[in-house]
């Protein structure tokens, strides 16, 4: 704490000293500020980043390259998530004769849900490094339910994902199901 | 018998160390600390697991707003920025002033069409901050200038990052017609913006 100096007095005739200053100056309020300035510093410097997340697209095919074999995903081994309005997601692994409105399911955006749904065909697919998930978000998705599902690829580890349009067929599925 | 009293011991500690220290720490983040700019819109980013910050690369951003507007936020560097501006001129036909163009250097979003680009520098800055642009840039299939400033951004300088950062409730197709664009400029790899999310305990 601060000292402070009493000067004795008195003493009768006493030499007059010179006054003796000391030195000291209590630092702890300057120290307790400091670390407040130096809290907020701190966190603002590291809050005001934001977190990314890799995108990388697919290149598109040019005119004059040679066209590549075609791929084909098995059905057992791929599942295909439908995102559709309302933050709705839609699953299915048929094809485009097989997909009728009752094997078109819904499920929803969470651990119990799609998180299951895509462990539980990944568990059943015939040959689990070719596992693919193909994502179709619906014109009726928004930006969310996209980052979303990229987030639910990393959670599952699922490495190979495609994003392309709903084929005409699943469409027309979903139409019928949403009741557009 | 004469109790041996413990000896007291003062309670001053001395202080200046630690106080030369936190103002030491104290520069230094004062220096480091860059405060973010007001954004012209709000925008929510989505949430996602990862945990990867945004890089201190020559960036770009492209802010995309609920209703699908699109704003972009060229790279800071000053005179990059000006050949930029030449560049997005020579392609529209558009010619700007010195006023402009220092307008331009000093600008934090852009969010206009290119023919009301000039209108818009020519505003003071209280102006531009308060201006509410009423379509963005235009990203459609018949005029991509949003893709545009992103290609002339890398014919500058081929280094610059894009960044993308979307709101919550954007609608899908409008961040597809952006991708699709980006992919035809093959300009494939760049990060979206996301905020914080706990990871999943499995």
């Amino acid at each position: 704490m601060a000292e402070v100096q009493v000067q004795e007095k008195g003493g009768k005739g006493g030499k007059v000293r010179s006054k003796k200053n000391n030195p000291r100056v209590d630092m702890t309020p300057m120290v307790d500020l400091n670390f407040l300035l130096l809290m907020f510093f701190m966190f603002t410097s590291t809050f005001s980043k934001p977190n990314v997340m890799d995108l990388g697209l697919p290149g598109k095919p040019k005119p004059n390259d040679p066209i590549p074999p075609k791929t084909e995903i098995k059905l057992s081994n791929s599942v295909s998530l439908l995102l559709g309005k309302n933050n709705r997601i839609f699953w299915h692994q048929q094809d485009n004769t097989s997909l009728t409105d009752q094997n078109l399911a819904e499920t929803s955006f969470d651990r119990e849900g799609i998180r299951k749904i895509i462990e539980q065909a990944k568990a059943g697919a015939a040959d689990k490094d070719k596992f693919t998930v193909i994502i179709k978000p619906t014109d009726d998705a928004v930006y969310k339910n996209f980052v979303d599902i990229l987030d639910e690829m990393a959670i599952t580890k699922s490495e190979r994902y495609g994003v392309t349009d709903l084929k005409p067929w699943e469409k027309a599925i979903y139409d019928k199901k949403v009741g557009n | 018998m004469a109790r041996i009293k413990p000896k007291r011991h003062g309670v001053v500690t001395d202080m200046t160390a630690m106080c030369d220290v936190t103002f030491l720490l104290l520069t230094f983040f004062i220096m480091t600390t860059q405060f973010k700019k007001p954004d012209v819109e709000q925008i929510k980013p989505p949430s996602s697991i990862s945990e990867k910050l945004l890089p201190d690369a020559s960036l770009m951003t492209i802010n995309a707003t609920p209703d699908g507007k699109f704003y972009f936020q060229p790279v800071e560097n000053a005179t990059e920025r000006l050949e930029l501006l030449d560049k997005m001129g020579q392609k529209y036909g558009v010619t700007f002033d010195n006023n402009q163009k220092a307008a331009f250097q000093r600008v934090q979003t852009i969010g206009v069409p290119m023919n009301q680009l000039r209108s818009y520098l020519s505003l003071s800055e209280d102006e531009q901050k308060n201006f509410k642009s009423p379509k963005g840039i235009p990203m459609d299939s018949t005029n991509k200038q949003l893709v545009d400033w992103v290609e002339q951004s890398l014919s500058v300088n081929p280094e610059y990052k894009l960044a993308i950062k979307g709101d919550v409730t954007t609608e899908y197709p409008k961040v597809k017609s952006l991708f699709e664009g980006l992919r035809d400029i093959d300009f494939l790899k760049f990060w979206l913006i996301t905020s914080q999310e706990g990871k999943p305990n499995e």
